[in-house]
């Protein structure tokens, strides 16, 4: 008879670590929120010279923890017409593979929950799934707002899926791996895949915020146009399981990007004292998340029009670009990354200084002939 | 003792069935896509166990599932298309109710 | 391991049939439009439970995020009354059971009594670089042909839905 670690029979073991794995995950993914809300309302109120949260606790650190158990405590409302059985899965379809997301990502060497060799590719396939729950939701709420959410939601996440694949491709060519621990290995001695793919690292950065729903993309819960987009008809908390998994997915993201382009846990010391890998894969990854903070307290949001054509005419040219000039870069100089490293920040600046002057021709032909078309009516009548 | 390729077999030809009944039965058109969704993923299914368990040399069978996948998204896409452009002009999705072309 | 495998075979089986049973027999569309997802990550599972890791990952990339999400547009934009007689009392039903089961008993019975050569050889674990090189090497032309299919399947389905110029003024930009 086969025994498993501990001396456990593996009939038993095997249901026991998936629990023991869930819970870790869970306990990362509430803590992660926690820290994730007062960090984001802290830092908001610093931006917009207000004082935020201060009032529980020392500077205000319990207000989210109370906020919480106010969630916890709410009355479990569903409203009459709603769909009943798309409106109960809907916040566990959008969860679920945000939580199973954690179960690659190397926080340290030998610190990983598995090590597949499929690792960015299972990663990808968990992000794609998060739109059918919004979808879902936005349908089941039996509410314009919501189904109008829930549409733009579906648009933009399955366009922005798109250049964000394509930007993980020019990564996996330069590691010559899909392993997240094999990619992070890959980026030893501070050869970090940001210098040698910045564009990537833009395009993959920007397709994120789509994908989470952050600002400035986010459309589907703009609270000027549609109340709260597929979230209205949600209270207590089954909004709270759908806010957690927003948090959660900024901190997966962020985590993608700090494996893939900053070089995960590798950092000085971390050779001696491999504790020290938690330590900087958790700085990197919350830089990243401030960035993205930061950048919500920043800039308007998009018009839906000007998202779709950002990302059909600008995002995914410049990935497949990209992938293009990287691909016959390394088969040209298989031993060196210098070249590839060079056109990547050439084609980056191209594409930082060429996008805001063709969306701003465009605007102008767009204007144009609006203008004609309101002289021609004008004359008509 | 590995699972045997039978099992997948059994569970892909069930599955292949049901779909094809669907087919049959339901007449809203939707639903037919998907139960045409049903048929495709049944045939992946023993695609890939033959693949995995008789391939040879590589992975041929598993390339068929891919064009496999190529297919059924450009069949969902045009196939809904369709019942769209249906539905605007006589509003129903019901087959039985689509009879223009009925002699 | 063993015992694992063969729940988890046991468990996906019974999902995988089950949800293809509720997709056909559920009244509501909405419904039948979530167990096909259900069966589609099912799918996935017995591909995972094939070694097939990455076959599994576009399962559920293209089935469950892009398929389904299409479908249930499709359950959206039309309208899904009650439909007004019953699944199993139809004209086409009996010529369906005779048609369905004439292909259906050999092909089943022929599945169940199917017996693993033997010493056929087993692939190692994972699929990920035989995969690519046949796509890439063997079937690079179909692969690029595939590609062509679906622009192609992607203009006609918007040119189908397309409204007239008319009612456009306000939708293109």
């Amino acid at each position: 008879m086969p025994v498993g670690p501990f001396g456990l029979d593996p009939l038993i073991w095997a249901p026991l670590r998936l629990a023991l794995a869930v819970g870790l995950a869970l306990f990362l993914v509430l803590n992660g929120a926690l820290a994730q809300i007062y960090l984001e309302r802290k830092l908001q109120a610093i931006m917009q010279d207000r004082l935020g949260p201060i009032h529980v606790g020392p500077q205000g650190l319990l207000q989210t923890l109370a906020d919480a158990i106010k969630l916890l405590a709410k009355e479990d409302v569903r409203a009459r017409l709603t769909d009943k059985w798309f409106f109960l899965a809907a916040p566990s379809i959008v969860f679920a593979p945000m939580l199973a997301s954690y179960a690659v990502l190397p926080f340290a060497k030998d610190f990983v929950g598995v090590d597949l060799n499929v690792g960015v590719l299972y990663l990808a396939t968990l992000g794609s799934m998060t739109v059918l729950g919004i979808v879902i939701a936005g349908w089941a709420s039996n509410n314009k707002y919501s189904l109008v959410g829930g549409m733009r939601s579906a648009g933009q996440l399955i366009s922005y899926e798109v250049p964000q694949l394509l930007s993980l491709i020019t990564v996996v060519l330069v590691s010559g791996s899909l392993s997240m621990v094999q990619i992070t290995e890959s980026q030893h001695d501070f050869r970090i895949n940001l210098f040698i793919l910045p564009l990537a690292f833009v395009t993959y950065f920007i397709a994120a915020l789509a994908e989470t729903n952050r600002n400035p993309f986010d459309l589907p819960e703009a609270e000027s146009e549609l109340v709260a987009g597929f979230l209205t008809e949600y209270s207590g908390m089954r909004w709270g399981v759908f806010f957690l998994a927003e948090y959660g997915e900024v901190t997966v993201v962020s985590a993608i990007l700090t494996t893939l382009w900053l070089g995960g846990w590798s950092g000085p010391w971390v050779d001696s004292l491999p504790i020290l890998g938690v330590a900087y894969f958790t700085l990197k990854t919350y830089l990243i998340v401030l960035v993205f903070m930061w950048i919500r307290a920043t800039l308007p949001r998009f018009r839906i029009d000007q998202l779709m054509s950002f990302c059909w005419k600008s995002l995914i040219p410049v990935t497949i670009a990209n992938i293009l000039v990287t691909a016959v870069l390394l088969l040209a100089f298989p031993t060196t990354r210098v070249p590839v490293a060079v056109a990547n920040w050439l084609m980056l600046g191209a594409f930082v200084v060429a996008i805001p002057l063709l969306q701003r021709r465009r605007l102008a032909g767009v204007r144009a002939r609006l203008r004609a078309e309101a002289e021609r009516r004008a004359i008509a009548v | 003792m590995t699972i045997p390729l039978a099992a997948f077999i059994a569970v892909s030809a069930l599955l292949f069935f049901v779909g094809a009944a669907g087919v049959l039965v339901r007449r809203n058109a939707v639903v037919i896509l998907m139960c045409v969704e049903l048929m495709l993923n049944a045939a992946n299914l023993a695609l890939v166990a033959f693949s995995r368990r008789l391939g040879l040399i590589d992975e041929r069978g598993s390339v068929f599932v891919v064009f496999v996948f190529v297919v059924a998204a450009a069949e969902v896409a045009v196939g809904l298309a369709i019942v769209l452009a249906m539905y605007r002009n006589r509003p129903t999705v019901d087959l039985d109710e689509v009879q223009q072309m009925r002699g | 391991m063993d015992g694992i495998g063969t729940a988890l075979f046991a468990v996906l089986a019974l999902g995988l049939v089950g949800g293809g049973l509720a997709v056909v027999l559920v009244n509501r569309i909405t419904a039948a439009a979530l167990f096909m997802a259900f069966t589609f990550l099912c799918n996935a599972g017995m591909f995972l439970l094939l070694g097939a890791e990455v076959i599994a990952m576009f399962q559920v990339i293209i089935y469950v995020g892009a398929i389904t999400v299409l479908i249930i547009f499709g359950v959206m934009l039309t309208p899904q009354g009650d439909r007004r007689y019953g699944l199993f009392f139809q004209k086409q039903t009996p010529v369906a059971a005779i048609v369905l089961a004439a292909v259906a008993i050999p092909v089943v019975v022929f599945a169940f009594s199917f017996r693993d050569p033997t010493g056929a050889p087993h692939l190692a674990p994972g699929d990920l670089k035989a995969l690519t090189t046949s796509i890439f090497v063997d079937y690079a032309v179909p692969f690029e042909i595939a590609s062509i299919l679906l622009l192609a399947a992607m203009v006609g389905a918007i040119v189908l839905v397309k409204r007239e110029s008319d009612d456009a003024a306000g939708g293109e930009r």
